[in-house]
């Protein structure tokens, strides 16, 4: 990362931000801090334009909002990953020559999004109404009816636990110039309408208050219920034809969606462009802003600076002090960097820890997995998504991860003898009746798991090593050789010395090696403490012997996991070979195959990936792993649908 | 009678050896209810944002794997003392039944109580993806850190059953 400078004429300000964008290699930084100071307080003033954004703002959304509703009503189908389409300068400017009619387009489908919206309302209210109306089917009298000079004519309803019976004789019985018919009975009500004379009215409402009785009106309605409920049907049908009318005017302007697409990336040129003003300090006529850009953009930058006749400082960052992290890494390792920033980013002054453990993921990987078919079938539909589709940033990473990850667990089946499991012996076995096994390149662990377990601790021991050595090496980078000695050279000692002890290689050797390294780390451990904490720091870091022990035991998940993926597959085929050699035991391997082996893929798949993470980020990262850098991000073309070329990149 | 009985059924090799193979299936309980604490934790980050879903189903399918573990050990004891084949369980010991019983009891019981906390851990790791969708890959290394004693579990019951001849 190298710092950069720059004043420049407010007049060349829109022309190098343009260009500044199209390069994508400069951060611009935030200049709070000057801000704060006085003396620059007096000179300069933060260029900001809020309203401009704003506005930008208000029109991506509205473009979003469209380009939502394409994809809700449309029939194209979406693809299976979403990919930046690349398009040239001079084709997107192109496309978007004619602004105001794709802005056009967009409020018309935003117009026709709203009135779908007021057309469901329109339709639920409908519907509602209708649903009331239903009970009353039977009921014959217009509703506008209410009584007549001397009587009252009312609809009523009571709670579906009333008594009917005893309700009616009891009104009838204390009322008697009244008349009460049940119209209709369902789960929850009951349905009334009642006759009676204007007089006996306050009796009426008495007995309906003490039986939890209740009146209602359909008081804007007229005619029958029969009447009304066919002219909401009719209304109802009315409603949703119009509402597919107006869903097939919004696929018609399905063919629009990528020039949509392309107007709303323009806005987000424009609202970025518009933004990062924030961040430049401006006089009357000269603006100036702080930026990082990384060390290879370096020619391309001053090139570019100078061309826009601007003053500019490029100079190294100071030691110790924050730059933003940007992880640069070989084709093969750039995979790898997934699981470095799932971690988190590394410190700025601190290393990258990708290309250090890109293969030994890859290999844990594959020997958790550890069957050749699984291997084989992750590469292949890995290695078509890369070749099919252009990812970008961190599907790209994740992608290729597998693919790596795919060539490894196909290496380690291979050695392992693991194809589907043991498909191929249990198959013969069940259709063919003969043994035939796929025989392992090296041998299978089912076979001689000690021989695996040992294998898996001697590549635990190696990768624990190289994490110590890299925050040896880092000591030394940082002017502490002596540091590194102490404690890293120490400990190689008394993990070597012990190890050789315990399988017996040369004792005599191993023994000084054990106990020059034991006494060294007691007397160096505690050096940076005082008094009484020098001998305990000293213990307490002997004592993290421990710590080395289970980190290396941690590594027989390699082993354990691998023989969960192996067994679990070789059950999955016994349990399809149940069914015999005739028809029937074809159909239930075939069922058993492809259901238990994608069950099995997935589960120990996802395990493999968790547990390889875990060895890296607990036994390997612990060792030297500094993280907490904020990531480079470069003023640049930030946008989501099309990938913007232009000829000098 | 009762001596009779002891000596052909409960301290009979097979019956033993088949007792550890429920024994190590018992893992599943510890997964059953693990992932149900999982599920319970996922169902309400759901009810606010839909689209977690895959990332949820991730998570709450961490503590399945000691029901696996366990499934695996119960499969080898049955392989081991040919419960599967057609030609009936072979004859083994009673000293032999005891030792495939003794190895099944790692994974069966580690595997109960691991499943349990790392479903717990889960439900934590599904609220945390909910506020910060970003961090899945943390969330996963949190309950992978439990798993780990299953799968010495694992291990160990492998291992020693493996040594057992029979």
């Amino acid at each position: 990362m190298k710092k950069l400078s720059v004043i420049g004429l407010v007049s060349h300000r829109e022309a190098l931000m343009e260009k500044l964008m199209a390069l994508g290699a400069v951060e611009i930084t935030d200049q709070e801090e000057k801000l704060g100071d006085d003396r620059w307080k007096q000179m300069v003033k933060r260029d900001a334009d809020e309203r401009t954004v704003s506005e930008y703002e208000g029109r991506i959304a509205k473009v979003s909002q469209a380009l939502d509703v394409i994809d809700k009503y449309g029939t194209q189908k979406k693809p299976l990953l979403h990919t930046r389409k690349p398009i040239t300068f001079p084709d997107f400017k192109k496309a978007l020559e004619d602004e105001r009619s794709i802005e056009e387009k967009v409020g018309l489908i935003n117009s026709l999004s709203a009135r779908l919206a007021e057309l469901s309302g329109a339709i639920n209210k409908t519907e509602t109404l209708k649903m009331s109306l239903e009970p009353w089917r039977e009921y014959d009298i217009p509703l506008e009816e209410q009584g007549t000079k001397t009587t009252d004519l009312f609809l009523c309803v009571a709670p579906a636990s009333a008594d009917v019976n005893l309700f009616m004789k009891g009104l009838e019985d204390k009322v008697p110039a009244s008349l009460i018919r049940l119209v209709a009975s369902d789960a929850e009500q009951h349905y009334f309408y009642i006759l009676s004379a204007k007089t006996e009215r306050s009796f009426i409402d008495e007995i309906f208050r003490e039986c939890g009785f209740s009146k209602i009106q359909f008081s804007d309605l007229s005619g029958t219920v029969k009447e009304n409920i066919e002219a909401l049907e009719k209304k109802s049908d009315e409603l949703a034809e119009e509402k597919l009318g107006i869903e097939d005017t919004i696929r018609s302007h399905e063919v629009d969606k990528q020039s949509l697409e392309l107007f709303y990336d323009k806005l987000i040129i424009h609202r970025d462009r518009a933004d990062i003003r924030q961040n430049l300090l401006v006089t009357e006529s000269a603006f100036s802003f702080d930026g990082w850009f990384p060390a290879r953009a370096e020619s391309r930058v001053s090139s570019l600076l100078s061309e826009m006749g601007c003053y500019f400082e490029i100079e190294d960052p100071a030691k110790g002090e924050d730059t933003p992290v940007l992880l640069l890494n070989g084709s093969f390792s750039t995979a790898f960097e997934a699981i470095t920033r799932l971690y988190a980013l590394p410190d700025s002054r601190a290393i990258d820890a990708t290309p250090y453990f890109s293969l030994s993921y890859a290999v844990f990987f594959g020997m958790m997995l550890g069957d050749g078919a699984y291997g084989i079938i992750m590469a292949v539909i890995t290695g078509l998504i890369l070749k099919k589709y252009k990812l970008e940033g961190m599907k790209y990473r994740m992608v290729k991860l597998f693919f790596y990850c795919g060539i490894s667990t196909a290496f380690f089946g291979a050695l392992f003898g693991g194809w589907f499991g043991d498909i191929v012996t249990v198959a013969g076995k069940t259709f063919f009746n003969v043994d035939i096994t796929v025989p392992p390149i090296w041998f299978n662990p089912l076979d001689d798991p000690m021989k695996l377990l040992i294998f898996c601790f001697i590549i635990g021991g190696i990768h624990i090593f190289i994490g110590m050595g890299l925050s040896a090496w880092l000591s030394i980078k940082d002017g502490r050789p002596l540091d590194a000695v102490f404690d890293v050279g120490l400990w190689y000692l008394l993990l070597i010395g012990a190890t050789l002890l315990l399988i017996g290689v040369i004792p005599d050797v191993a023994k000084w090696m054990a106990i020059i390294g034991a006494v060294g780390i007691l007397l160096t451990a505690g050096r940076n403490k005082k008094g009484i904490g020098k001998i305990i720091g000293g213990l307490g870091s002997l004592y993290g012997i421990t710590g080395y022990l289970s980190d290396v035991l941690s590594y027989s998940r390699l082993l354990a996991l691998g023989l969960a993926s192996s067994v679990i597959a070789s059950v999955v085929n016994t349990m399809g070979s149940f069914g015999g050699s005739g028809i029937k035991g074809v159909v239930l391997m075939t069922f058993a195959f492809v259901v238990g082996h994608t069950y099995n893929f997935a589960i120990n798949g996802l395990g493999s990936f968790v547990h390889s993470c875990r060895l890296q980020y607990v036994e390997f990262f612990g060792k030297f792993y500094e993280s907490g850098g904020e990531a480079f991000q470069p003023f640049g073309e930030n946008t989501k649908y099309v990938d913007i070329l232009r000829e000098e990149n | 009678m009762n001596y009779l009985l002891f000596e052909n059924v409960l301290f009979n090799g097979i019956f033993l050896a088949m007792a550890g193979a429920a024994m190590a299936a018992l893992a599943g309980i510890g997964s059953a209810i693990g992932i149900g604490i999982a599920g319970q934790a996922a169902a309400g980050v759901i009810s606010e944002d839909p689209k977690k879903f895959g990332q949820t189903l991730i998570l709450q399918a961490l503590p399945g794997t000691q029901g696996i573990y366990g499934l695996l050990i119960a499969f080898l004891i049955m392989t081991k003392i040919s419960l599967l084949g057609g030609d009936g369980p072979l004859e083994i010991s009673m000293a032999q039944g005891a030792y495939i019983f003794a190895s099944a009891v790692p994974v069966g019981l580690v595997g109960i109580f691991s499943g349990i906390a790392q479903g717990k851990s889960s439900a934590a790791s599904i609220m945390l993806i909910s506020k910060r969708p970003e961090e899945l890959a943390k969330g996963m290394v949190y309950p992978a850190m439990v798993e780990t004693y299953a799968v010495l579990a694992l291990l160990i019951s492998f291992l020693m059953l493996n040594g057992v001849q029979v």
